[in-house]
């Protein structure tokens, strides 16, 4: 299968800090993969250059066959890539449906009726009808989560990047959420999915990729993650793991 | 140009510079506290110009009480802005922070000159200055109040400068102007800093007004002009930085001074003599947004 | 009746209130007031289409607005041209300039743009006012008249027409799709870019829009007052502005109109009491930031809205 995400030898720093160090990747199209690493490992920036919010030092990213490192964060949304932040950045003075529409009408060749009828059907299926001229401010935490979703799925992504989506999400909408995450996977849309919750990653992704200190240490299904040592070590410190 | 030009030139610089560091300095300790711009601050500076000159003509008082007055006057008003419009930014009852904080303080100044306006009148008043006279140094000769004003003005930087750094309530202004949050779990009460801040800021724009006052008259809108030079400086030096404050004050000060007396055409130099500054501003602004010594954080 | 409907009745009696007011028996002094009024309400609504839809503040509207004014007479008396093209010269130097002001401040934010515009709009009067030869410095310019002999109603109603026309575009425009962007751009930056929002494109396109609107009623008030100086691009006047966006309400650009209008009325009527009127505005402009920041027509309608509801 052809890859549809490559990540070619991408290095960043901020000041001194190295927060990717030569990272290397490749991601077929339809996979769900888990992102995880300890506080600082370089998840969210490496997320943040995919998406198009940071600039890499070096390296280069391809999608779909095409180089795209650099390319602004809107034009990456528009050709596909669709992303979440850690904290939702929901629009809050704006109604759940016009949430809705600057995602859809931010393709100029999209009418409004056109737009506001898929919008319609996503926020049926992310059970929102009900909240849909509601501003969002009024909404909770878990509802916002689900409004930010449902205006990611209005771009048709073919490539989703989460960034901590169940952070501060009560059990049984994080149960909602993996359906949701699962639904999209099998209709084929790539997934990377970065989370501090092992328990999501492990239950969801059939590969997880481990970052530390910007390197990538460890490749590979759930299971051998669990069981790899450098893992262990990078998440609990050399000496725990030694003794 | 002879060293004789030269020198009185640094020296009127110097003069120039030490005033605005006065004004510049408030609106850093201002900034670095409770994270706005005082977009008053000129008014405050004007208003201390009044109270040194209502507290010699209408009280009596000599000179120097005067200026203790008018900076212990604008102290209170100071803490009294920061007390009803300030404070409810950071407890969290305004909607929108930033705009907010912008605009209110803009509208005070609209206030505030107008009140001027309409109580003191349009026309300029002056005071009896701290010192008369002239001082002599070999050929070179400055007019006592001047001497006097910027005197005063540098002693004051300099008490302020020790006080952030020695006294307890100085040092709780830096903690808080360097972590909010961590200052605060630390017991220091992040609400007394801010009230402390916007005092002490609005007292030092108070004595660079009533120190001026003398020299260059009281007047309502003498706080339009020196409160753009003190954006200048502040965004010269980084907002919120001290001795970014102070020494973007001095290059200020020696900018005009000089570019006055450089550019061929005097009228057209002297027409444009505000632009330099504000070019300085905006290309700072651009080019490197966290000033000469300032922190990274642009979006105040 | 829906909000909508409502709305649109509101402002067509508005219209026709305005259309009938010099039947009521306005005195030529009225007339040019409310003129006037009128150039303060397309620039106030001008300002708010900037700060309030797209949250991105300006102090150069005041110069955005003089520069319109200087470009239209100079353009008429230096270059000849025809003075409704003088006008769309005015809105364009404007518009142009604004875009280069939005596109130079795209990284800066809040206070640091609060500041950028303020040194900008004071670098364009200090040029004004330097530069006699072409604009008479601070003496101020000699401005051919709009309507040659015209009278104070035929200006009257150049003024309501232009000023309706130029609402109308801006309110179709904030309920198109590019009015979505902008206020996404308020809301979050990042959010609507990763919406496929082109941020950099819209804030750019926002400054040179409002400043257009701001140019061409700086050039209308110059070929109707025949007289124009730099003061019209001071800070002093800005405050003015900003008086009369925010008690109206700049969240919504008819809401500001309406501030501009009620506070050029109010200047007028309230002359005896000189400077104090200023005072006042300021005040009120303070309480209103603080007590009802949407302003005073925002919190009228937000009452009688929560009236109906709690009616039906």
């Amino acid at each position: 299968m052809a890859e549809q995400l490559v990540v070619d030898r991408l290095t960043k720093t901020f000041g001194g800090i190295v927060a990717l160090n030569g990272v290397e990747l490749a991601f077929s199209a339809g996979e769900l993969i888990g992102l995880i690493g300890p506080n600082g490992s370089g998840k969210t920036t490496l997320l943040n250059i995919v998406s198009g919010y940071y600039t890499a030092d070096r390296g280069q990213i391809t999608y779909e066959n095409q180089p795209i490192a650099g390319t602004s964060p809107h034009k990456l949304a528009r050709i596909g890539i669709g992303r979440s932040f850690q904290v939702t950045k929901v629009f809050r003075r704006l109604t759940v449906m016009e949430n809705m529409l600057v995602s859809g009408l931010s393709d100029w060749s999209e009418t409004r009726s056109q737009a506001s009828e898929r919008a319609t059907a996503i926020l049926e299926d992310l059970k929102l009808t009900r909240l849909r001229d509601e501003r969002a401010s009024n909404l909770s935490g878990g509802q916002l989560k689900l409004l930010e979703f449902a205006r990611i799925m209005m771009l048709q992504p073919k490539l989703l990047l989460l960034d901590e989506p169940f952070g501060g999400v009560h059990p049984e909408l994080k149960r909602f959420m993996y359906d949701c995450i699962r639904k999209w996977n099998a209709a084929g849309i790539t997934i990377i999915l970065i989370s501090h919750d092992m328990g999501s990653i492990f239950e969801l992704c059939r590969r997880v990729v481990t970052l530390s200190y910007g390197d990538i240490i460890c490749d590979g299904t759930p299971e051998e993650t669990r069981a790899d040592k450098g893992v262990l070590e990078a998440y609990l410190g050399e000496h725990h793991a030694s003794a | 140009m002879s060293l004789l030009a030269i020198s009185e030139q640094a020296i009127n610089g110097l003069i120039i510079g030490s005033f605005y560091a006065l004004t510049a300095l408030g609106l850093a300790v201002i900034f670095g506290v409770l994270r706005i711009v005082n977009f008053a601050h000129g008014e405050l500076y004007m208003l201390g110009g009044y109270a040194y000159y209502l507290a010699i003509a209408s009280l009596g008082i000599p000179p120097l009480a005067a200026i203790l007055i008018a900076v212990a006057a604008l102290f209170v008003i100071g803490a009294a802005i920061e007390g009803l419009l300030i404070r409810p930014i950071h407890t969290g009852k305004i909607d929108r922070p930033d705009e907010y904080a912008i605009m209110i303080t803009f509208a005070l100044s609209v206030f505030l000159l107008n009140l001027a306006n309409s109580v003191f009148g349009p026309w300029p008043q002056r005071p009896e200055p701290l010192m008369r006279g002239r001082v002599e140094i070999g050929e070179l000769i400055i007019s006592g109040d001047r001497l006097a004003a910027a005197s005063a003005a540098i002693v004051m930087i300099a008490i302020v400068v020790f006080a952030l750094r020695y006294t307890w309530a100085g040092k709780a202004v830096r903690a808080v102007s360097q972590d909010r949050q961590a200052a605060e779990i630390y017991g220091i009460s992040v609400q007394r800093a801010g009230l402390i801040a916007f005092g002490t800021g609005a007292a030092l724009a108070g004595l660079a007004g009533a120190l001026i006052g003398p020299v260059f008259n009281v007047v309502p809108i003498m706080g339009v002009v020196p409160v753009i030079k003190a954006y200048i400086i502040v965004v010269l030096g980084g907002l919120g930085s001290i001795p970014g404050a102070i020494i973007g004050a001095i290059i200020l000060g020696q900018v005009e001074s000089f570019a006055t007396i450089l550019i061929p055409d005097p009228s057209r130099a002297l027409a444009y003599k505000d632009a330099y500054g504000l070019i300085v501003l905006v290309a700072v602004l651009l080019l490197r947004p966290q000033g000469l010594f300032g922190t990274k954080d642009r979006r105040a | 009746m829906s909000q909508a409907a409502l709305r649109s009745i509101i402002g067509a009696a508005l219209l026709v209130a305005f259309v009938l007011l010099p039947f009521a028996g306005l005195s030529d002094y009225w007339t040019y007031t409310v003129t006037i009024g009128f150039y303060y309400a397309l620039l106030a609504a001008s300002w708010s289409l900037l700060v309030g839809y797209v949250g991105r503040i300006s102090f150069a509207q005041a110069a955005m607005s003089g520069l319109g004014g200087y470009a239209s007479a100079l353009g008429v008396l230096e270059f000849g041209l025809p003075i409704g093209l003088g006008l769309v010269f005015a809105a364009l130097i404007a518009g142009l300039v604004g875009y280069v002001l939005g596109w130079l401040t795209l990284r800066l934010h809040g206070a640091y743009l609060g500041l950028t515009t303020i040194a900008f709009g004071e670098i364009l009067r200090i040029s004004v006012t330097a530069e006699h030869w072409l604009t008479e410095g601070s003496l101020g310019l000699q401005v051919p008249p709009l309507i040659p002999g015209g009278s104070r109603l035929e200006y009257y109603y150049i003024f309501l027409a232009i000023t309706v026309g130029c609402l109308a575009a801006m309110g179709l425009l904030l309920r198109s799709r590019i009015g979505l962007f902008f206020q996404s751009i308020r809301e979050d930056e990042d959010g609507a870019a990763s919406l496929g929002v082109a941020v950099t494109t819209w804030k750019c396109v926002a400054f040179a829009i409002s400043s257009a609107f701001a140019g061409l009623a700086g050039g209308l008030y110059a070929h109707f007052v025949q007289l124009i100086a730099p003061s019209m691009m001071s800070l002093q006047e800005m405050g003015v502005i900003l008086a009369m966006a925010v008690i109206g309400g700049f969240h919504n650009i008819l809401y500001a109109a309406l501030g501009g209008m009620l506070l050029q009325v109010l200047l007028e009527a309230l002359r005896e009491v000189e400077q104090w009127r200023l005072v006042v505005f300021g005040l009120v402009t303070i309480l209103v930031l603080r007590f009802a920041p949407n302003g005073l027509f925002g919190m009228l309608s937000n009452i009688f809205v929560r009236r109906r509801n709690s009616d039906g």
